[in-house]
Parts: structure tokens; C-alpha cells; sequence
């Protein structure tokens, strides 16, 4: 049993917090109330100003396992998840073997029970070996959970094989995430192509090689009937691209954006900052304005990281030779705290939204919140603490952040799943 | 102001460039001499790191080494495939080893020479990176316009060419600007950056370029190597359209312009034959002067101090990187 007295409750649904006591008997909230009494043999926590919010959920993460276990594993990676008040993942299939098949499938979830304390989910490929030729299993992993298919960190490059997966995994009720890129436009290093790129002596990425896939992506799925969600939107054309769409609303598309693409531009890359390489890359001050406004607008649905661990080893190289990605997990609703919600650009009801209720609707998952009868699914969020992001503080295998030794406003302080405390600080 | 490294123009002072100019001419003057060695960097070790093929800035360098009494190793790396940057990595510790002072690199992958210059106490001279700097091409092209121009300021260079691909024209565009001398670009649109600094006037056609009236035509190398992807339809249409043909060289004399090129030239393509024998090409001057503007640059340079060990340098780069600020 346990007691949180005058939490200042967050919900999607208010913009306004409630304050009020909050009683959790067997993993489930029993009571919500103001001056609860405290039933005998209930632990009591003092959570006077502090955010209690349900556990948010992170539609796009990357384990690296199997294959790349050197990087993350499903233990380190669940573990920085929960570091970061996020209590449920989906995982990315480009790991080697990639998922595309019930078996690998399989063998991941089976992992995945066994070595992390928060659900992990895994996407599946839309073809064998993400080679974009031949269709995946795509039943077969259906019938383990699988519901969202992406090639992801590869476009599908040809449309007819995306259209014809389209079709086909529809009918079973799956959907498609799409990683937006033409490989031929977009030229072999990530980074924007601008003032930067010119600078830095190297072949820029225009956002027309991402905006072009998302407005093909969009129709293919318009095409089929199909449900397709747009990952980790960079440009402004490109949240343009989607709002238009939705504004139509003859199609069903989603879309994500992740925390690097509203906070950073090419100009941090500066004297070849490795921690800024990220595909897509990292553009303009003009982009991170734009996806802001589609976010708050709800042109983006939710909140994903990209949560991408590479070893320091690989990202201590040169700036060409470096992988692209950057982690996000351990740091993320932190970092959404400090320069967002703090500032006053939106409010935990936006987060709570975009980062829990959100992604736990695409995955057809029922929906946490800090309500009586739910199961116990929440963060308790501590607004005047800080942060200092140490290599110590960091769960995550792989400290490939920006955000390394800063120190930001807000700390998860708690973290419930079910009867068990997943996290206390 | 002793400086460990040069790895781009971009960073250099006003000052500095007008010292490194200086220090040149001194030891150009040493060329008349019958004894040509003083022994500046006598004792001293410099290694040439060539990932890349490169005869003429490699014996350039060499040469100028040889001259300041230095000791010269080549590392033979041009012909290794180990060229990723996790084997450079590994090569540097053996050269952080070896106690080089000096090491001269020229690499395919731009920032390769700066990620190396953290990791060792050796100076280290970029001698070329990618399509980022090469700042003593730099250095000596400055100091070729300024022999025949003593005030350059408000001089007009056009560079002509493949912008994209050139650290030349990075390089020298940005030393050339902070010498109060007037830069534009002129080449196929498949080829010069639509985001050029906006300091640097763009034309997209020969005549209007000339109509700028420049002092000096600067033309690049056209990179023959790259056929992976097609950037012009031809070579002969690329010289009939950006090249110093017969008739352009008439007319370019008649101006009295002066003609640069970094060299390696490809005949017929950049410019036709008889430039080459034009009493206003600069092109042989360059070359010379490459050695005493190296020299310059050797002597200049400071080895040794405080470097972050291996385990430290990712911790390093971090602090070294501004603080995330607020957007
Ligand atoms: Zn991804």
C-alpha cells in the first residue's frame, strides 16, 4: 500500500494540475482524494509540488540486441527507459538478424520478458532483411503482437512493394512507420544541407529527400487504405506535408517527432560535433519552430526519441566515419521539462498526451492515467530538483547525448509500475 | 600567440595571417642563397600522414621540412584501404608513441586532422581534408597575389569551377576575404553550393563574371576521379562553358588579368594549353612558393603541451562544445 499525499496530478485531459492524495493498493489506484486517510500499514510519500503523471511510453527505441549488444541491450535499454520515467518501449527491428520473421520476433520477446522490469514491444520489418525486396513474415509476427511494420533507419525504396505490403498487412490490422528518406538525394553523411554543410566540406541532406518519401508514404497508404505513421519528422515542409494531409482526412496517418528535432539545428554540429549526427539530420532554427508549432497543434501525435546508443569508441571517430544517433531515453522528459514546459511553451498536459496517452493509442494499448480503478503506471516528477546528466546517472549502455554533463531543470523522482517501485531518487 | 596546430583558414587572425605572410617572404629570400638549409628544425621529427594521394603537397612539405634541418618519415598510408576513422584512431597511438613533433595529414574526411590534433601533442598541419580546408594552399595563394599585388585590398578574385568538392576554394576564398580582397564563385549549378556565405558574390554565367571586372581568375581542378555521379554533361562542354578557351585567353590578356590554378592542371578541360605559356599565369609561382609558405608554417607552429588521454578525449570534446542553451 502505498500513499502519495498532495501530488499535483497531470492528465492529458487538463491543462490546469489537480492536487490531491493518491492511494495505490496492490498495483492498482484505489483512492483519489484531498487529506486521504492514511490506512494502516500503507507507506506514506510526501509529494507536496512535486507532478505525479502517468508513465510515459516511447513509440521508437532502439536495443540494438540482437547483434549489436556492445551498444545497448534490452536490460540497459529498459533500464535508461525507466531512468527517464518511461514505462513502455517499441523497439526498432534493424538489429542482426533483423526482426523479420515470427522467429526473431519470438526470440526478442522472449528476451525482452525475461530482462526488462517495463513491457517491451517490437516493431517488424515490412521486408526480409530490410532489403526492401521481398515481404516479411508479416502473419507471423501478427500473431506474436506485432502491430507496427517499418524498415526503419531504410526507406522501403520502392513504392510497389510498399503499396503491395500495404494491402496485404492491413487486412491482419497492422500499420506502417515509415523512415522518410530518398537514399539518392539525401547523399552519404547527415547533415542538413545549408551554410553548415558548405562549412563543414560536407555533401548536405536537402529536406526534400524526407519530405518527398513522407508525401509518397502518405499517398501509398491513402492508395491501400492503410494506417502509415511518419517517424521522426526534421522539416518544416515536411510537418507541413502532414498537416495537409490530415486536414483532408481521407487517409489515416501519424506522425512523431523526437526531442533532438525541436531543440537542436546544423549549427551545433559546430567544429564536428559527433553528438549532433543524426539521421535525418538536424536542421534550421526556421524547422525547430515549425515542428514546435506541430506539435502543440497536434499535427505530430506523439512524442518518440529515437533513443540511438553507439559505443564512445564508434562516436569518438571523425565526423564521417561517426554512426548517426543520439540516445534519449535517460534524458528526455527532463529535458521536455526544462526547455518546454518550464519556459511555459506547453504544458504537462501536452507531454502527457504526446508522450504517454498517445503512443499507447497507436499501439493499440490501453491508455495509463492517474485514475481510480487503473493500474498503478506513474512518475513522480520533481519541477524544482535538477538533473546532472553524468555518465554515472546515465542507464543507457551508450552516453551519446548532447546533453552529457549538463545539468537541467526537473528529476524523476519516482517511478510505480503495477505494486512495484520500478525507480526511487 | 603560438599556435599548435593549423587546421583551417577560418580560425586564423588577421595577424597571424599577415605574420605567416611575412615570415614567407624571409624565407624565400633564403632560396638565393648557395646554402638554402638553416637549422630551425634541426632534431625535430615531422611525418607525413597522406591518406590520400598527393605528390605535389607532399613533396612541397617535404621539401620545406628538409630545408628547416627536419627529420622527414613517410607513413605508408596511401596505399592501405585502412582509411576509416576508427584505424586512424589506432594509428595515432602509434605516432603519440613514436614522439613525432610534427605530423602533416591529408585525409578524405573532413575534421579528420582536428580529431587528430586532439589526440597527440605533435603539431599537426591539415594538408588537406575532404572538401572542408587546405590552409597552406591557402597561404600560398595569398602570398602569390600579394607579389604581385603589395595592397590587395579591394582586389577582385573569380574562382571558377567545382565549388563543392573543393577545399581550395574554402580555403582560399575565406583567407582571401579576410585580406579585404573580393571573392566570387562561378561554375555548373550541379557544383557550387546553393548556401555559399553570402559574402562571396555567385555568378552562373562566364560574361557577367567578367564584367565584375576580376584582378585574378582563379580556376580548380576539375575532380576527372569523381565519375560516380555525373555533375556536367561533358568535359568538352564543360571547358566551352567554364574553361579559358583560345578566345578567352585573348580576351584575358588584353585585360592584363593574372591566372591561378592549385595544380594538378587537366589540359584542354580548365584551361587550353596555351595558358600555360601565358606570361600572366601565376600557376609555376604557386608551386614555388608552397615551400617557403610551409616553411613558414613549421617553423611557426608550437609542439608539445598538455593533451587529454585517450579515454578522456569523448569527456573532453564535450566540456569543449558550448553549453546547450535554451532555443
Ligand atoms: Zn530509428
Amino acid at each position: 500500500m502505498l500513499l502519495l499525499q498532495n501530488a499535483r496530478i497531470a492528465s492529458e485531459n487538463s491543462p490546469v494540475l489537480l492536487e490531491g492524495d493518491v492511494l495505490i493498493v496492490e498495483g492498482k489506484i484505489q483512492d483519489i482524494g484531498s487529506n486521504l486517510a492514511i490506512p494502516e500499514g500503507a507507506r506514506v510519500i510526501d509529494a507536496r509540488g512535486r507532478v505525479l503523471m502517468p508513465g510515459m511510453f516511447d513509440a521508437h527505441v532502439h536495443f540494438r540486441a540482437p547483434g549489436f549488444e556492445n551498444k545497448e541491450t534490452i536490460t540497459t535499454g529498459s533500464e535508461a527507459a525507466i531512468n527517464g520515467g518511461i514505462t513502455g518501449v517499441v523497439m526498432m527491428p534493424n538489429t542482426r538478424p533483423a526482426l523479420d520473421s515470427a522467429t526473431s520476433v519470438a526470440t526478442v520477446l522472449e528476451n525482452a520478458k525475461d530482462r526488462a522490469r517495463i513491457p517491451v514491444y517490437t516493431s517488424g520489418c515490412v521486408t526480409k532483411n530490410r532489403e526492401g525486396k521481398e515481404l516479411a513474415e508479416i502473419e507471423g509476427m501478427r500473431e506474436l503482437g506485432v502491430k507496427m511494420l517499418t524498415d526503419d533507419g531504410d526507406t522501403t525504396s520502392d513504392p510497389a512493394v510498399l503499396l503491395r505490403a500495404m494491402q496485404y498487412a492491413t487486412e491482419f490490422g497492422m500499420f506502417f512507420a515509415s523512415h522518410c528518406e530518398v537514399p539518392e538525394l539525401a547523399g552519404p553523411r547527415a547533415v542538413n544541407e545549408g551554410v553548415m554543410s558548405y562549412r563543414l566540406g560536407i555533401k548536405g541532406s536537402p529536406a526534400c529527400a524526407e519530405e518527398i518519401i513522407i508525401d509518397r508514404d502518405i499517398r501509398l497508404a491513402r492508395a491501400a487504405g492503410a494506417h502509415v505513421h511518419i517517424q521522426h519528422v526534421s522539416s518544416k515542409l515536411g510537418m507541413e506535408t502532414i498537416r495537409w494531409w490530415k486536414s483532408r482526412g481521407d487517409v489515416k496517418v501519424t506522425a512523431e517527432v523526437a526531442p533532438h528535432h525541436l531543440l537542436f539545428t546544423d549549427e551545433h554540429i559546430g567544429d564536428y560535433d559527433t553528438n549532433y549526427k543524426m539521421n535525418p539530420p538536424l536542421r534550421t532554427q526556421a524547422d525547430c519552430d515549425a515542428l514546435l508549432e506541430g506539435l502543440i497543434e497536434g499535427v505530430f501525435d506523439l512524442i518518440a526519441t529515437d533513443h540511438a546508443p553507439h559505443t564512445p569508441f564508434e562516436k569518438a571517430q571523425d565526423f564521417i566515419s561517426a554512426p548517426n544517433g543520439i540516445t534519449g531515453l535517460d534524458t528526455a522528459l527532463v529535458t521536455l521539462h526544462h526547455f518546454f514546459v518550464e519556459p511555459g511553451k506547453f504544458g504537462w498536459d501536452l507531454v502527457v498526451k504526446r508522450y504517454s496517452a498517445e503512443p499507447r493509442r497507436l499501439m493499440g494499448l490501453p491508455v495509463a492515467a492517474i485514475e481510480v480503478g487503473q493500474q498503478a503506471n506513474c512518475v513522480l516528477f520533481n519541477t524544482e530538483a535538477e538533473t546532472t546528466f553524468t555518465k554515472d546517472f546515465m542507464k543507457s549502455k551508450s552516453q551519446n547525448t548532447p546533453f552529457i554533463d549538463q545539468t537541467l531543470k526537473g528529476r524523476v523522482d519516482l517511478v510505480i509500475l503495477g505494486a512495484e517501485i520500478l525507480l526511487e531518487r | 600567440m603560438a599556435r599548435k596546430d593549423l587546421l583551417d583558414i577560418a580560425s586564423l587572425h588577421r595577424e597571424e595571417i599577415e605574420f605567416l605572410l611575412d615570415q614567407s617572404t624571409s624565407f624565400k629570400k633564403l632560396f638565393t642563397h648557395s646554402v638554402k638549409k638553416i637549422p630551425a628544425l634541426e632534431g625535430k621529427s615531422v611525418l607525413m600522414l597522406f591518406y590520400e594521394a598527393s605528390t605535389r603537397t607532399h613533396s612541397s612539405f617535404e621539401v620545406a621540412a628538409k630545408r628547416l634541418s627536419a627529420e622527414v618519415t613517410n607513413f605508408d598510408v596511401a596505399h592501405s584501404s585502412i582509411t576509416k576513422g576508427e584505424s586512424v584512431r589506432e594509428t595515432i597511438e602509434t605516432l603519440q608513441a613514436m614522439r613525432t613533433d610534427y605530423i602533416v595529414v591529408r585525409h578524405s574526411h573532413p575534421g579528420l586532422p582536428g580529431m587528430i590534433a586532439r589526440q597527440t601533442t605533435a603539431a599537426v598541419i591539415n594538408a588537406g581534408d575532404g572538401a572542408h580546408e587546405h590552409p597552406t594552399q591557402a597561404l600560398l595563394d595569398a602570398f602569390t597575389i600579394r607579389e604581385k599585388f603589395p595592397d590587395p585590398k579591394g582586389k577582385k578574385v573569380l574562382i571558377i569551377g567545382d565549388i563543392l568538392h573543393s577545399r581550395v576554394a574554402r580555403s582560399t576564398s575565406t583567407l582571401l576575404q579576410k585580406l579585404g580582397i573580393e571573392v566570387a564563385y562561378l561554375g555548373p549549378g550541379s557544383l557550387v553550393p546553393k548556401y555559399v556565405p553570402e559574402s562571396i558574390r555567385r555568378f552562373t554565367d562566364y560574361e557577367a563574371a567578367m564584367a565584375w571586372a576580376p584582378d585574378v581568375v582563379y580556376l580548380l581542378r576539375v575532380q576527372m576521379e569523381r565519375q560516380d555521379v555525373q555533375f556536367f554533361p561533358s568535359v568538352r562542354e564543360y571547358h566551352r562553358v567554364y574553361g579559358i578557351t583560345t578566345a578567352r585567353l585573348a580576351e584575358i590578356s588584353d585585360l592584363g588579368l593574372y591566372i591561378m590554378h592549385p595544380g594538378p592542371v587537366n589540359r584542354g578541360v580548365e584551361l587550353c594549353d596555351a595558358v600555360m605559356d601565358y606570361e600572366r599565369s601565376l600557376i609555376t609561382n604557386q608551386v614555388e612558393n608552397g615551400i617557403s609558405v610551409r616553411m613558414a608554417v613549421l617553423d611557426w607552429l608550437t609542439p608539445g603541451g598538455e593533451f587529454p588521454r585517450q579515454e578522456s578525449i569523448y569527456a573532453a570534446r564535450q566540456r569543449a562544445s558550448s553549453p546547450v542553451s535554451i532555443p
